[in-house]
């Protein structure tokens, strides 16, 4: 009879995934407070999301998705409580900024060497990333071999005191992530940077 | 026994397919855990750790009232709650060579999504699956639920 029974259920969870899988999307604001945009397309259509607490609700693949609604905090919370409650901390970044053609630390980003061992063994971090960036003025190959360099002295300073250099990636990310995007060829010091990111 | 290095290799790839993959880097790793949380790699299913690197192509699986979160490459972040599963069909990363890409599946479940770098760089690189949609991003968080 239970053999019956667990038959029974598993044929009308089969039927129901099959015609169904049913998903809801939410747009919320994000950890900054800034509420962006998301769309919804299956075959039949899209459904655009640019409000905070806008939802959709998609039945299957084929049909357009229904009209966005408005969902409640209560709502979302008992819904999503137990993903948004095991959502890790945004992992915190530091800048550092380097005298022009040079790994030598201006004088205010030195001081936050400090405060980034502050972070790491607050966290407990085990995903250290030092990133170095260039801006646009000079070669690529350049650029890039310096970010580099700038990145790898970082870590020098982050292990000399005393933190795992097994924990920490080094990379060089040269002209393609820019805080500020110029043109190519265009000096720009807050592009010349290494970006720490505690994990 | 004596072998030639490149037929060492060629073993060596058909033995791990992930070593043929180039030099394959971890694209996050697991930050929170409650639960017998899983990861489903090359056939195998592996207890899933704090800390632990997460790879293409593996699939995280949560217990019921399981739930575990994931920090990306490029600070992007996706958490599962309870009797979720999570595919990572691919991921790229590369400022310097302006490579991205993001393509998850959201199996089942309940998920947290925060976009991270790509969203600001590439939004049009990143794509969330679920079974009856595709949900393209413009950088911001979002809740989505797949009911089985």
């Amino acid at each position: 009879m239970i053999q019956r029974c667990f038959i029974v259920i598993s044929l009308i969870s089969l039927l129901a995934g099959c015609a169904s899988h049913r998903t809801t999307v939410v747009l919320v604001p994000d950890p900054q407070g800034h509420v962006g945009k998301v769309a919804v397309q299956t075959q039949g259509g899209e459904q655009l999301l640019s409000e905070s607490g806008q939802a959709v609700i998609v039945k299957n693949e084929k049909d357009a998705p229904a009209p966005a609604t408005k969902f409640g905090d209560e709502k979302i919370r008992s819904m999503f409580g137990k993903a948004l409650d095991a959502e890790p901390p945004v992992p915190e970044k530091f800048v550092l900024y380097f005298k022009i053609d040079s790994t030598e630390l201006l004088p205010d980003s030195a001081m936050l060497i400090t405060k980034i061992i502050g972070s790491i063994r607050q966290r407990k971090s085990f995903d250290i990333s030092v990133n170095g960036h260039s801006d646009r003025s000079g070669e690529d190959a350049y650029n890039l071999d310096l970010s580099l360099k700038r990145a790898a002295y970082i870590k020098e300073l982050i292990v000399k005191e005393g933190i795992d250099e097994r924990y920490i990636t080094t990379d060089s990310h040269g002209e393609g992530n820019p805080v500020v995007p110029t043109p190519d060829g265009v000096s720009e010091p807050l592009n010349r940077r290494v970006e720490v990111i505690v994990r | 026994m004596k072998m030639k290095p490149y037929l060492c290799i060629l073993i060596l790839c058909l033995l791990f397919p992930a070593l043929s993959q180039g030099a394959e880097s971890p694209v996050g790793s697991i930050k929170t855990l409650e639960g017998d949380v899983l990861v489903l790699r090359g056939g195998q299913s592996i207890p899933a750790s704090i800390g632990m690197p997460v790879f293409q192509g593996d699939i995280i699986q949560t217990p019921a009232s399981g739930s575990a979160g994931i920090i990306f490459r490029d600070d992007s972040i996706i958490s599962l709650g309870p009797e979720s599963k999570l595919s990572i069909m691919e991921y790229v990363f590369e400022p310097k060579d302006e490579k991205f890409s993001m393509l998850m599946k959201m199996i089942k479940g309940t998920f947290v999504y925060i976009s991270g770098a790509i969203g600001k760089l590439s939004p049009d690189s990143i794509k969330l699956e679920t079974p009856s949609s595709i949900i393209a991003v413009r950088g911001t968080k979002m809740l989505i639920e797949v009911k089985g």
